[in-house]
C-alpha cells in the first residue's frame, strides 16, 4: 500500500477479510494460527516481531477499527480513559496532556461537548457515537495505517453515511494510509482508491476502483457485482445472487475455492489453484482465474479483450 | 448514594423482623423446651423457671417481650448457661470467630482469584490442569475431611503446628485453611470461567490492538470485568466465614459463636437460638448491601437508583 491510500478489502462473509487484517496485527483469537507467509510494513516483517515490538507498534503505527462499536469498547472504564490510555502508551506526555489530546480528538472525529462527553461511559453513547470513539482511539498516536474492519457494518443506515464521510475525510486531513474492509459494493466505489476482492482466504481479483467495476475479470467478482441492486435501472430486473455458499476453510479445497459456485468452472479449476494473472489490457489489475491462461477457452465478459471484439 | 444506602437499611429492619418473627414460632413449634430432659425436673421447680423465665406467658406476650428486648439490642439470658446473657455469649464467642473468619476471607480472595488468574492464562497447560485438580478436591472433599488430613500430617506426624487452641499464631493455620478450602477452591474456578469468557470479549481484543501491554490488558481490562460473579459470592461467603462452624470449631476446640449455632437448638435455648440467627441474619445483610455497592464500583452501567425501584 501507498501512504495515504485508501484500500477496499471487499467478499462475502467467511471469505477472509477480517482474519487477514487480524493476522497483519497477529491478534487472532486462540483458536486460530499464523502458519507462515510475511507482512511487510515500512520494510519490517511484522510476522517477525517479537510480542514487545508488535505491541509498540499496534495503536500506535497501525490503528484499528472494529466492526461492533457496542462490544469493542471496555464497558466499566469511561470512553476518555479508553483514549488517553492508549496515548500514554506510546506518547511519553503526562496524563493531562493525553487528556487534552483526546478531547481534541473527539472534536475531530466530532462528538459534541467533547470536554464533558470523556468522562462518559461506553453504554451512554448511541452506535454511531461510540464508533466515533473508536475511530477516536485508533487515531490517537497518529497512524500511518488505519485498518477499518467493517466499521459500518453495525450501525444503522443513515449513521453508516456519517461514519464513512468522517473517515474519509479524516484520512485525507491526516494523510494515513486505510484499508477499509466491507461487504458493501457501494462503500468502496465511494471512498476507495483500491479493492482487493477476496474469496476463501485468497485475493481473487486486484485493481484500481475505476478499472475494476467497469470490466471486472473474474467470476466471482462479476457475480458480487451483479447482485448489487441499480436503483437507476428503470426496468426491475431480478437481482443475480451468486448460488451456493463459501466452502468450509477448515478443509480448504484443493482447486479454486469458487469453482463450486462458478458458471464458468472447468476441469482445471478443480484440480489447482490458479495464479493471479496480470491483466495485458488495464494499467494494474490482477485476477486469480484459470480463463486468463493463454490456453484458456475465450469467454465473452471475462477473457476476450476489447481488440478481439472489435 | 446515601439514600440509597438509607432505603435499603430501611427494608433490612422489615426483613430482620420477618426472619425474628418466622424463627420464633418455629422454634416454639419444636417440641420440648429449655427445662425438658431426661431427667425430669420436679413439677414445681419447672413451672417456677418458666415463670421466671415468662414461658408460662401466651405465646404473643413472649414475642411482643422478645421484640421489645431486641430494639433495645438485649437478647435476653441464655436458659441454658445460667448467668450468661446471649449478648455475652455472642461477645465472648465473636472475637475467635471473627479472626479466623476474616483470615479465611483473606485467604479465599488472596489465593483463590489468583489461582484462578493463573489457570485461565495457561488454559489447557500444566498450570491450569494442577490449579482445577486442586479445586476440584477442594470443593469434593468436606472440611472435616480436609481438617483431620491437615491436622494428622501437620500437627500430629510432623509436628509444626498445635493440635488445638490459638495460643500464638500458628495455631490460626490449620482452621483457616480448613474452613476456606471449600471457598478458595470455588472462587478459582469461579474467577477461571469468568475471565475466560471475558478473553473473548471484543473489547479484549481491542485494548491488546491499542497496543496495551499484556499486564495493562489483563488487570485494567479483563480483571474488573470479570469480577463481578466473584463479587457476588463473596458476600455470602463472607458472613458465612465470619460467622464461623460448628464443624471446624469442634475439631480444632475453638471457643467461637458456630457450635453455638448447633447447640441452642439441641438444647432449645430459645433466646440463644433467637440471637445467633438474628446477629446471623443482619451481618448476611449487611454484606449484601456492600456486594450491591461494589457492583456500582464495578460496573458503571449498574446504577443504584434503578436497582432500588
Amino acid at each position: 500500500m501507498a501512504p495515504g491510500e485508501i484500500l477496499g478489502i471487499v467478499g462475502e462473509s467467511g471469505s477472509g477479510k477480517s482474519i487477514t487484517c487480524m493476522s497483519i496485527l497477529r491478534l487472532l483469537k486462540s483458536n486460530g494460527r499464523i502458519v507462515g507467509g510475511q507482512a511487510l510494513f515500512d520494510g519490517q516483517d511484522l510476522m517477525g516481531l517479537d510480542e514487545n515490538a508488535m505491541s509498540d507498534l499496534r495503536g500506535n503505527d497501525i490503528g484499528m477499527i472494529f466492526q461492533d462499536p457496542m462490544t469493542s469498547l471496555n464497558p466499566t472504564l469511561s470512553v476518555g480513559e479508553q483514549v488517553i490510555e492508549t496515548i500514554l502508551r506510546h506518547r511519553p506526555i503526562s496524563r493531562a496532556e493525553a487528556r487534552k489530546r483526546t478531547i481534541e480528538l473527539f472534536e475531530l472525529v466530532r462528538i459534541p461537548s467533547a470536554a464533558q462527553r470523556i468522562q462518559s461511559f461506553p453504554h451512554e453513547f448511541s452506535g454511531g457515537m461510540r464508533q466515533r470513539v473508536m475511530i477516536a482511539m485508533a487515531l490517537s498516536c497518529d497512524p500511518k495505517l488505519l485498518i477499518a474492519d467493517e466499521p459500518t457494518t453495525a450501525l444503522d443506515v443513515t449513521i453508516q453515511r456519517q461514519i464513512l464521510l468522517l473517515l474519509k475525510q479524516l484520512q485525507t486531513q491526516l494523510g494515513m494510509a486505510v484499508i477499509l474492509i466491507t461487504h458493501d459494493l457501494g462503500v468502496i466505489a465511494e471512498v476507495t482508491d483500491r479493492i482487493v476482492v477476496m474469496y476463501g482466504g485468497m485475493v481473487m481479483e486486484q485493481g484500481s476502483v475505476a478499472e475494476l467495476f467497469a470490466r471486472p475479470r473474474h467470476p466471482y467478482t462479476q457475480g458480487l457485482l451483479g447482485s448489487v441492486p441499480d436503483l437507476r435501472d428503470g426496468e426491475h430486473k431480478r437481482l443475480t445472487p451468486i448460488a451456493g455458499t463459501p466452502p468450509d476453510m477448515s478443509q480448504p479445497p484443493a482447486g479454486c475455492p469458487f469453482a463450486p459456485r462458478c458458471v464458468h468452472a472447468m476441469n482445471q479449476c478443480d484440480n489447482a489453484i490458479p495464479p493471479l494473472y496480470e491483466m495485458a489490457d488495464a494499467v494494474d489489475q490482477i485476477a486469480r482465474c484459470w480463463l486468463h491462461h493463454p490456453e484458456a477457452p475465450r469467454i465473452a465478459g471475462i477473457n476476450v479483450t476489447a481488440e478481439e471484439v472489435a | 448514594m446515601a439514600g440509597y444506602v438509607l432505603q435499603r437499611l430501611g427494608q433490612m429492619l422489615l426483613t430482620l423482623l420477618a426472619i425474628a418473627t418466622l424463627t420464633f414460632f418455629l422454634m416454639h413449634a419444636i417440641p420440648g423446651g429449655p427445662f425438658v430432659s431426661e431427667r425430669m425436673l420436679a413439677p414445681e421447680i419447672a413451672s417456677a423457671l418458666n415463670d421466671k423465665f415468662g414461658l408460662s406467658d401466651p405465646i404473643w406476650l413472649q414475642y411482643l417481650n422478645y421484640l421489645r428486648g431486641i430494639v433495645t439490642f438485649d437478647l435476653g439470658p441464655s436458659f441454658r448457661y445460667p448467668g450468661v446473657t446471649v449478648n455475652q455469649m455472642i461477645a465472648d464467642g465473636l472475637p475467635v470467630t471473627l479472626r479466623t473468619g476474616l483470615l479465611a476471607v483473606i485467604c479465599v480472595v488472596a489465593l483463590g482469584v489468583p489461582m484462578g488468574i493463573v489457570a485461565a492464562l495457561n488454559r489447557n497447560k500444566w498450570p491450569d490442569t494442577a490449579v482445577m485438580m486442586l479445586a476440584t478436591i477442594g470443593v469434593a472433599i468436606p472440611s472435616y475431611v480436609i481438617a483431620t488430613l491437615l491436622l494428622y500430617v501437620f500437627a500430629l506426624r510432623l509436628g509444626w503446628v498445635p493440635t488445638f487452641g490459638l495460643d500464638d499464631w500458628r495455631g490460626y493455620i490449620l482452621p483457616v485453611l480448613a474452613l476456606s478450602g471449600f471457598w478458595v477452591s470455588f472462587v478459582a474456578r469461579l474467577a477461571r470461567s469468568s475471565l475466560l469468557e471475558t478473553f473473548e470479549q471484543d473489547y479484549m481484543t481491542t485494548a491488546r490492538a491499542k497496543g496495551l501491554r499484556p499486564g495493562q490488558v489483563l488487570f485494567k481490562h479483563g480483571l474488573r470485568n470479570s469480577l463481578i460473579p466473584v463479587v457476588t459470592v463473596l458476600g455470602p461467603v463472607v458472613a458465612n466465614l465470619v460467622t464461623g462452624s460448628f464443624v471446624i470449631e469442634q475439631i480444632f476446640a475453638l471457643p467461637g459463636i458456630g457450635r453455638h449455632f448447633v447447640l441452642s437448638i439441641t438444647n432449645r435455648d430459645y433466646t440463644a437460638i433467637m440471637g445467633i440467627t438474628i446477629f446471623y441474619a443482619a451481618l448476611l445483610m449487611v454484606m449484601i448491601l456492600i456486594v450491591d455497592l461494589l457492583y456500582v464500583w464495578l460496573d458503571p452501567r449498574i446504577k443504584l437508583q434503578k436497582a432500588a425501584q
